[in-house]
């Protein structure tokens, strides 16, 4: 009889890990899904416009549009694919997993059709890189605060 | 088969021509080619591997600068015939036992070529591929780069290689009439000079030579016929000189054979005159005998004669015996001094030079007995004892007997002489001794003639067989009786040796073959 009681606690114990673990993964979910609503746009002051569609911006970044209005050429900087704002970025912009993006560019910059974007592993690179380079955009998860960067709505929000 | 040397110019240029063509025309454009296809090889295989590395760096840094540089400079390449990324995949058998590698094109630039993932190179396209592997995706950078510019840059090489040819071909028929002109022509020329000069015409000289080896090669050889018609010249007078020296002489030949005949003739003469003495009193005595028993037949006759008139005939037999028993011995008598006659004229007269069988030791005692009575009869107070030992075995060998006779008679004389006169200049009992020996042995007879006179000197030992060459007083002696003796023995094959001691005396030693 005794083992049979344990026979029917074990499922109860397990049931309740189970539970936290669901509970856990949810809110890690949500949490990323916190993080994926946060990404904004940043371009270097000199000519990136000071607000874009969304449309625009993923012309942009798809390598479809590649010079700015006054002729400068557009200097893509993302985050790389392994990193969480480059996660974003992937299925936010491209609606692509990273290795999708790196596909996609690779296929693009294989046969000349774009000037292929710079991946970086920090945000102060990223920052760095479009603040010294005219014509430069980059996506980050927050607006920064630097005289040669210029913050781009999107749609008229500050992020999306 | 004999080629000359223009031949052999021609054949030398002609296959150097040929030689240098079959390079020029077919082995190094080959060769240029293949290295020409080789470098193309290596180089487009060199930009699949760069474009390749690239697409790696690109898929696992996320860093497409590699790959947009390389793809960039292979863009800017007019070879390019297409650049392409193959993918490969891996797909399962239904079964999921077996799989097999998938190639797709990836992507393609230009986008309006159409590789399939098997394509390989040919005439006209270099492919190379050069895979890539990354967690994200496998595959290779397919590169097709077309060969025009092979093709063309071997085109360009063929015709080059035509035109060297041509060249060369056009060169070595220069060179081959220059060398042809410069070596053939002179060398021709030197050899119709050299065989004329051969035919003994030494005006001949070579002209228009080339300014090189060839070129001294006439100038020797025209000093050589200059120096040989030179030479010739000299050798022509100096063979007449010769030719009148030869005459000279022959004459002084002649007459040397004459004086020599004359002093052979001289010598004996001068021998027979030594033995004159010893021959007269030789004949002397048979014909005391003669006269002697002449006279005393004479009166028996007379005697005979009485008897007979008186009636008295057993006297007259008595008689007429004893002058027959003269008569005997008139004859015996005349006939030795017939004999010691015919000798001396067999002497005097010139040699037969006709080998005859001859008692060698009569020959010696004969003129040993002659010579001898020659000096006594000179010389009334000389007297020697003479020792004969003959050997009776020996018999008869064959030698020109006057010859032999005339050595005997010189060896003898000078003995003789010796020891007269060492008698005279020794005081005491100094006996005068001259021997004769003869003896065989094996197929020689060796006659030692040996007297007890003064020797000879040691210094003269090498110089008595010489001719003229003599110790006597001027007018005793010619010089030449042992020159003679030496040759006469040397004539019968013979040897002749003397052995002497000062003041003990002489020995010559004379070696004749029997047969």
């Amino acid at each position: 009889m005794k083992k049979q009681t344990h026979k029917y606690k074990i499922p109860v114990l397990l049931s309740g890990k189970v539970f936290l673990m669901v509970v856990c993964m949810l809110f890690l979910s949500m949490a990323s899904k916190s993080q994926q609503s946060t990404l904004v746009a940043i371009g270097n002051s000199s000519d990136a416009p000071n607000d874009l569609a969304l449309s625009e911006l993923k012309s942009i970044l798809m390598g479809e549009k590649q010079r700015w209005k006054d002729g400068d050429r557009i200097l893509i900087a993302l985050m790389k694919t392994n990193t969480p704002i480059g996660k974003t970025t992937s299925s936010k912009i491209y609606d692509m997993t990273g290795d999708e993006v790196n596909k996609f560019w690779l296929a693009l910059v294989f046969q000349g059709k774009a000037q292929a974007p710079k991946f970086f592993s920090s945000t102060e690179e990223l920052k760095d890189f479009v603040s010294q380079n005219r014509g430069a955009i980059g996506i980050l998860d927050k607006p920064v605060s630097d005289p040669e960067i210029k913050f781009i709505t999107i749609d008229g929000k500050q992020s999306f | 088969m004999r080629i000359n040397l223009k031949t052999k110019i021609w054949f030398t240029i002609c296959f150097i021509v040929l030689m240098f063509s079959f390079f020029t025309l077919f082995y190094f454009p080959n060769q240029q080619g293949k290295l020409l296809i080789n470098d193309y090889n290596t180089e487009v295989q060199n930009l699949a591997n760069t474009v390749a590395l690239g697409v790696k760096i690109a898929i696992t840094e996320q860093n497409f600068e590699g790959v947009q540089t390389a793809i960039e400079f292979v863009k800017g390449d007019p070879r390019l015939q297409f650049v392409s990324m193959v993918q490969y995949d891996t797909a399962w058998e239904s079964g999921h036992s077996n799989y097999k590698i998938k190639k797709t094109i990836f992507k393609t630039f230009p986008e309006n070529q159409h590789p399939s993932p098997e394509t390989t190179s040919n005439d006209s396209i270099i492919v190379k591929e050069a895979p890539f592997k990354t967690e994200m995706m496998t595959g290779s950078i397919m590169l097709g780069f077309n060969t025009k510019e092979i093709v063309e840059s071997k085109e360009k090489i063929k015709i080059a290689s035509i035109i060297v040819s041509g060249i060369i071909f056009f060169i070595g028929i220069f060179i081959g009439f220059v060398l042809a002109r410069n070596i053939s022509v002179p060398v021709l020329a030197l050899r119709d000079a050299a065989n004329r000069v051969g035919e003994g015409d030494f005006d001949q000289k070579v002209k228009h030579m080339p300014n090189d080896e060839i070129g001294e090669l006439g100038k020797a050889f025209n000093k050589m016929v200059e120096d040989l018609s030179k030479t010739r010249k000299e050798l022509k007078e100096k063979n007449l000189q010769l030719s009148s020296t030869i005459s000279q002489l022959n004459h002084t030949l002649v007459e040397l054979k004459n004086t020599h005949l004359q002093l052979v003739q001289s010598e004996k003469m001068a021998s027979l005159g030594e033995l004159t003495s010893g021959i007269a009193h030789e004949i002397q005595n048979p014909l005391n005998f003669v006269n002697n028993f002449s006279e005393v037949n004479t009166e028996l006759m007379a005697e005979m004669k009485m008897e007979i008139e008186s009636g008295n005939y057993e006297e007259a037999k008595i008689i007429a015996n004893e002058i027959i028993d003269n008569e005997t011995k008139i004859n015996h008598h005349g006939k030795r001094a017939d004999a010691i006659v015919k000798n001396m004229l067999q002497h005097s007269r010139q040699s037969t030079g006709q080998n005859q069988n001859t008692n060698i030791n009569v020959l010696a005692s004969e003129y040993l007995r002659l010579s001898y009575q020659g000096l006594r009869a000179k010389d009334k107070e000389f007297n020697a004892t003479i020792q004969t030992v003959f050997d009776g075995s020996i018999g008869n060998i064959n030698i020109v007997p006057q010859d032999i006779g005339r050595m005997f008679l010189n060896i003898y004389n000078n003995a003789f002489y010796e020891v007269n006169e060492k008698r005279k200049t020794t005081a005491g009992n100094y006996e005068p001794i001259v021997s004769v020996q003869t003896k065989k042995s094996g197929d020689l007879v060796e006659i030692r003639i040996k007297d007890n006179g003064k020797g000879i000197p040691e210094k003269n030992l090498d110089k008595i067989f010489h001719p003229f060459f003599t110790t006597k007083p001027t007018g005793e002696g010619t010089g030449l009786g042992l020159s003679l003796s030496y040759d006469i023995v040397k004539a019968h094959r013979g040897e002749i040796r003397v052995e002497s001691k000062e003041e003990e005396g002489s020995e010559f030693i004379i070696q004749l073959p029997i047969a």
